[in-house]
């Protein structure tokens, strides 16, 4: 095999090398799951009355801080929701007030875990907005695919 | 002092008496879904957290979404709903406020299923249209499960699709409400 041929074989092969990994990239991307919060780094930690206020009083500058950042919450449990196909929801804050951060937990922590009502939880997770309270049943920030973090 | 009191009680007794006529979840399953014949997978994604408040004196019905919060299968759909469709950083929530035309057909006290037809606006990516549909009312056990499937043209509500995918991507997504409410006592 002289040299010319032997140079436009191996262009060959890296060219089909990575066109062969661009495929692989595309197709992991294609099907990427959503992150498990887990091992992800909280941007920022704070309490669940802390942020409540935070939205409650300034709702534009909260969203720019808070929205899509993965946060580390800790706060009183008020109760705990289910959806119909019991899927838990966290419900923090002061139980004297109707404004409560609600935590999603993320189907991947699945129903195991107890959590007594009254006692106090720390949670990471994503935050995906506020809802104000205009229409009288209290305003909330929502955090969704919640981790527990033991304490 | 004998007044204030008087007013106070009556004041009371109005709220107590508006509670007993409103329903609400924050708990609310809304799904909307994209899909055409072509696409290559399923264009649909479901939020667990609406919020949807019921007055079955008045009829008036509100639900409320906050677009970060649609769950979907694959991550990257996700982020291209969010940033280049949805634009959620900007429009963060999408509200319907409507009311039941047919709301005195409804009882309210007795199980059983009726059928709704509600009238109202759909606020999403900071435009306000017109939007009705039909859907069901289901009443039991003292709550209220709402059902119904509102059609939205999304060149009305200035999303637009891109020439690439335009016959992937529905013009019209169907957003799908199910809604349980339970009574609002405070």
């Amino acid at each position: 095999m002289n040299k010319k041929k032997k140079n436009i074989l191996l262009l060959l092969l890296a060219l089909a090398c990575l066109a062969g990994a661009g495929a692989f990239y595309a197709y992991k991307e294609f099907n990427r799951k959503a992150e498990d919060l887990s091992s992800a780094k909280a941007a920022y930690q704070v309490t669940a009355v802390e942020l409540i206020d935070a939205f409650t009083g300034n709702e534009a500058g909260s969203n720019a801080k808070y929205l899509s950042q993965v946060i580390e919450i800790s706060g009183t449990l008020k109760k705990t929701d289910q959806d119909e196909k019991g899927n838990r929801i966290l419900v923090l804050g002061d139980s004297t007030s109707m404004s409560s951060v609600r935590c999603s937990l993320d189907s991947l922590y699945g129903k195991a875990g107890v959590f007594e009502q009254g006692s106090l939880v720390k949670m990471k997770g994503l935050c995906t907005g506020f809802m104000a309270d205009d229409l009288g049943i209290g305003s909330d920030v929502i955090l969704t695919r919640c981790i527990p973090i033991k304490q | 002092m004998k007044k204030l009191f008087i007013l106070i009680a009556l004041f009371g007794l109005f709220n107590a008496a508006q509670a007993q006529n409103r329903f609400f979840t924050k708990t609310g399953k809304i799904s909307f879904d994209a899909t055409t014949p072509k696409s290559p997978e399923n264009i649909d994604a479901v939020n667990k957290n609406s919020t949807c408040v019921l007055d079955s004196k008045t009829g008036d019905i509100q639900f409320s979404v906050l677009m970060k919060g649609f769950e979907f299968d694959r991550a990257l759909m996700m982020e291209h709903f969010n940033e280049n469709y949805a634009e959620s950083d900007k429009f963060p929530k999408t509200i319907y406020k409507g009311i039941i035309v047919n709301n005195a057909a409804v009882n309210y006290s007795k199980d059983g299923s009726y059928p709704a037809k509600v009238k109202g606006k759909l606020t999403m990516h900071g435009e306000t249209r017109d939007l009705e549909t039909e859907g069901t009312l289901t009443i039991k056990n003292g709550k209220v499960a709402v059902s119904a499937i509102f059609p939205a043209l999304l060149s009305d509500y200035r999303i637009g699709i891109p020439q690439l995918v335009a016959d992937k991507v529905a013009k019209t997504a169907k957003i799908t409400v199910d809604c349980t409410l339970e009574p609002l006592t405070k």
